[in-house]
């Protein structure tokens, strides 16, 4: 297999989570499913790169950024579930306090 | 023909087309899907396609980490926070004016990004195979070393923004109870006989003549 | 070239590990403190940056000034950019604690969590200032984000304030995978993370494809995070949305941090591909200012007036990075003095909000001369600075980068520049009009202790005593920048 075909991979990945942000207004959860998607698109990028050039460092930068990735996901639940105990409502359309 | 059928080459390319259009479709599910249950499951099945690919990639200590944290860790989490809230599945009104716009932005992208990757940039790259590296190479070994003598510092940045996140997510969803009855050991202690733990109150007597009286 | 650390290696992060060692002992401290007696955080957090910041400066009375140290097998720099914009962000920092404690104690919602979160959040920005491999710049960036969702969400019981957390979360978190994305092409094309390095190699590399699809990505995922239009959305929502101590937070030293982040990234390690990244830029300082001061125009919420004017102040520091070494020194500068504008101008909010009452309308500035004419001066001192007022501060740092640029010879820019800040005056004529000529609606006391007082007042009137700096400060980035 060549690079190409993993940056093919990778950016078809890419597009399927950008595409799932913009679709799920009713459902933060799944955004941040989303964004954890993109984040494997990133992954898989730097490990084609990492393979295709031998050279370690690609993969470094992934376990740190699956290290990031998981503490992010904390956080961002954390926020959610404040949010569900106020509102009992996921939904990003009726998050709309803020307007101007 | 059949030589090449049975051979590590096509064996290869064979799997990386499966755990491809696994790894594709079970993230088209993952953002589709309108119960949040389902997509957190096939969000599982993705990561586990694409640790199979990293594993042809030979970043073996990246696949078994992904399996690990990710679905072992993360993806807990995130059933957990969904069986914890009780989130009502709507019934499908059909597609928003977000979706119709997010799949043609979407569309575009990929449009887009596929015109560049064709046309320009994979002339530019190289055709041939990945590197292979020999049999007893050791990649757990190649990421340690890099990763506890090169890049000691992110090493232990990493390890504050963990903590950061333990902090901020206690922070955040922490409650103290209001109906809850427990007991204060230290207050306990300090009752004293005389004056705490009895209670004199004066009554008047109530009068006999009731007890028994109606019957 | 992989060796193991030693002493001479820990010397120079030595203010990041005292700030990450006073973000500890502030974190187990607020364990044991109750809210009543939250002043010992905020000293201890006060004593850990005066000791940071006595560490920066001794760099300087050495004879290694000037030289730049790469260290940790070239993840982590110390150079005199770095030290310059780490004093800023000191005296920022100490502004921000002050500020903040008096708000948390007015709203009832002092934790030591706040002031820990916000230590860390300070490490990941210093980080950032002296990160030299994409491995820790991203690392440092993610730290202080993670720190300012947090921060933003802090206040749990307010709606608006969960609502612009989640916003910010998720923008965020989207900007950081088109950086990294971004950055992987970049890595694939080079074969390398540190920036020097990468400098290196895009100058010999000719898969230019590569790179110029790369940098697109990361222009993204910086414009995101510096809030530039038109990236500019979670801006005015999160500003207004966070608790006033938090916007205090992030409108002021994170975004020394981002210009940090962007001299390293486009200015240092891709610099190669100026001609390409210049265009970008330029487009996206001109939205930004345009969109800045056009919407500012209709607020009528001073938290959201400020977040729009945000924008446009970060539209006039982009404008810089067109025009080259000059420019980014002028950017520099610009940055520098915004933070201290910035802070200020949320510290008035804070000291006119009191218990149950947060001054976030325009109208809850009326008639505050017949009020409290001395604070009236102040607001009005901050106001003209930000914008753009002679003799103010603020004016002197426009106009700096505006000859940055026409010594280019980018007339038209520096033309559209200037006819939108004379547009953006307007609504910050509209708030001095309305504290000196409408009649008072309240007759609110501004009951904030002496010291937060003098300190405000010290702050406001930084925006005059800086300009006998002017110069000083200004040959402090111009060797900075020759110094990268």
């Amino acid at each position: 297999m060549s690079l190409v075909h993993y940056l093919i991979l990778a950016g078809i990945l890419f597009v399927i989570s950008i595409a799932g942000i913009f679709i799920n207004r009713r459902n933060v959860l799944i955004l941040l499913m989303s964004i954890e998607l993109m984040l494997l698109a990133v992954n898989i990028n730097f490990i084609a790169f990492s393979s295709y050039l031998n050279d370690v460092q690609g993969q470094v930068f992934v376990f740190f950024i699956l290290t990031v990735a998981a503490a992010e996901a904390a956080i961002g639940l954390a926020i959610l579930v404040v949010i569900f105990r106020k509102r009992k409502s996921l939904e990003i359309d009726k998050l709309s306090e803020l307007k101007g | 023909m059949l030589e090449y059928l049975v051979s590590a080459e096509f064996y290869q390319i064979m799997l990386f087309y499966v755990y491809s259009f696994i790894l594709l479709g079970a993230a088209m599910a993952v953002v589709t899907m309108r119960n949040s249950i389902y997509s957190a499951l096939f969000l599982i099945l993705s990561f586990f396609s694409a640790a199979a690919l990293w594993l042809l990639l030979e970043a073996e200590f990246l696949a078994l980490t992904l399996v690990l944290v990710y679905v072992g860790a993360v993806m807990v989490l995130f059933l957990f926070v969904i069986m914890m809230l009780d989130i009502k599945v709507k019934p499908n009104k059909g597609m928003s004016s977000y979706t119709k716009v997010g799949l043609f932005v979407a569309l575009l992208m990929l449009v887009e990004m596929m015109m560049l990757l064709g046309k320009k940039l994979i002339p530019a790259l190289p055709q041939d195979d990945l590197v292979k590296h020999i049999k007893g190479h050791s990649n757990v070994k190649e990421v340690a070393e890099s990763l506890y003598t090169q890049y000691v510092l992110p090493f232990e940045l990493a390890s504050v923004i963990l903590l950061v996140a333990i902090v901020a997510a206690i922070l955040l969803t922490l409650r103290k109870r209001k109906d809850y009855n427990h007991v204060k050991p230290e207050s306990q202690v300090h009752v004293k006989a005389t004056n705490n733990r009895m209670r004199v109150v004066k009554m008047e007597a109530e009068k006999g003549n009731d007890i028994g009286g109606d019957s | 070239m992989n060796s193991i650390l030693g002493w001479s290696e820990l010397t120079p992060i030595l203010p990041e590990l005292i700030i990450l060692a006073t973000a500890c002992i502030v974190l187990v401290l607020g364990l044991f403190t109750s809210s009543e007696k939250g002043g010992l955080l905020v000293l201890t957090s006060i004593v850990g940056v005066v000791f940071a910041a006595i560490t920066t400066a001794k760099f300087h009375m050495g004879d290694h000034e000037l030289t730049r140290q790469v260290l940790f097998n070239g993840n982590f720099v110390r150079d005199y950019m770095g030290d310059i914009l780490k004093i800023a962000v000191y005296a920022v920092m100490l502004f921000v604690f002050i500020y903040s404690k008096q708000y948390l104690r007015d709203k009832n919602i002092f934790k030591g969590e706040f002031f820990a979160l916000m230590l860390f959040g300070m490490l990941g920005i210093m980080i950032m200032i002296s990160g030299y491999n994409y491995i820790t710049l991203y690392l440092g960036l993610e730290l202080l984000a993670l720190s300012s969702y947090a921060l933003v969400a802090y206040d749990r019981d307010n709606m608006q304030s969960n609502e612009s957390a989640m916003k910010y979360f998720i923008l965020g978190a989207i900007a950081s995978g088109m950086l990294l994305y971004g950055m992987s092409m970049i890595y694939g094309a080079v074969g390398t993370l540190q920036i020097d390095h990468v400098a290196l190699q895009v100058s010999n590399t000719n898969n230019t494809m590569l790179l110029s699809f790369g940098l697109v990505f990361i222009m993204v995922g910086v414009a995101f995070k510096l809030g530039a239009a038109p990236f500019h959305m979670w801006v005015p929502d999160v500003y207004q949305g966070a608790p006033t101590a938090t916007t205090l937070f992030i409108s002021s030293a994170p975004k020394i941090a981002a210009f940090a982040f962007a001299i390293r990234l486009l200015a240092q390690s891709l610099e190669g591909l100026f001609d390409n990244w210049q265009h970008i830029i330029s487009v996206i300082a001109m939205l930004s200012i345009i969109i800045g001061n056009l919407f500012a125009l209709q607020q009528d919420n001073i938290k959201r007036l400020f977040a729009y004017s945000t924008i446009s102040h970060i539209g006039f520091m982009l404008l810089g990075f067109v025009g080259g070494i000059d420019g980014y020194a002028a950017s520099m500068f610009y940055i520098i003095t915004y933070a201290l504008m910035s802070v200020a101008g949320f510290g008035m909010i804070i000291i006119l909000s009191c218990k149950g009452f947060e001054a976030e309308k325009i109208s809850d500035f009326k008639g505050l001369n017949q009020r409290n004419a001395w604070f009236a001066f102040m607001m009005l001192l901050i106001v003209a600075s930000m914008a753009g007022f002679p003799p103010l501060i603020g004016f002197f740092s426009k106009l700096v980068v505006l000859k940055a640029i026409v010594d280019q010879g980018y007339y038209v820019m520096a033309g559209i520049a200037v006819v939108f800040a004379v547009i953006g005056s307007f609504y910050y004529l509209k708030i001095i009009k309305v504290m000196y000529f409408d009649e008072s609606e309240s007759d609110q006391e501004i009951t904030a202790g002496f010291d937060v007082k003098s300190i405000l007042s010290f702050n406001a009137l930084l925006q005059l005593g800086l300009l006998l700096f002017i110069p000083s400060i200004l040959s402090y980035c111009i060797k900075a920048i020759e110094t990268l």
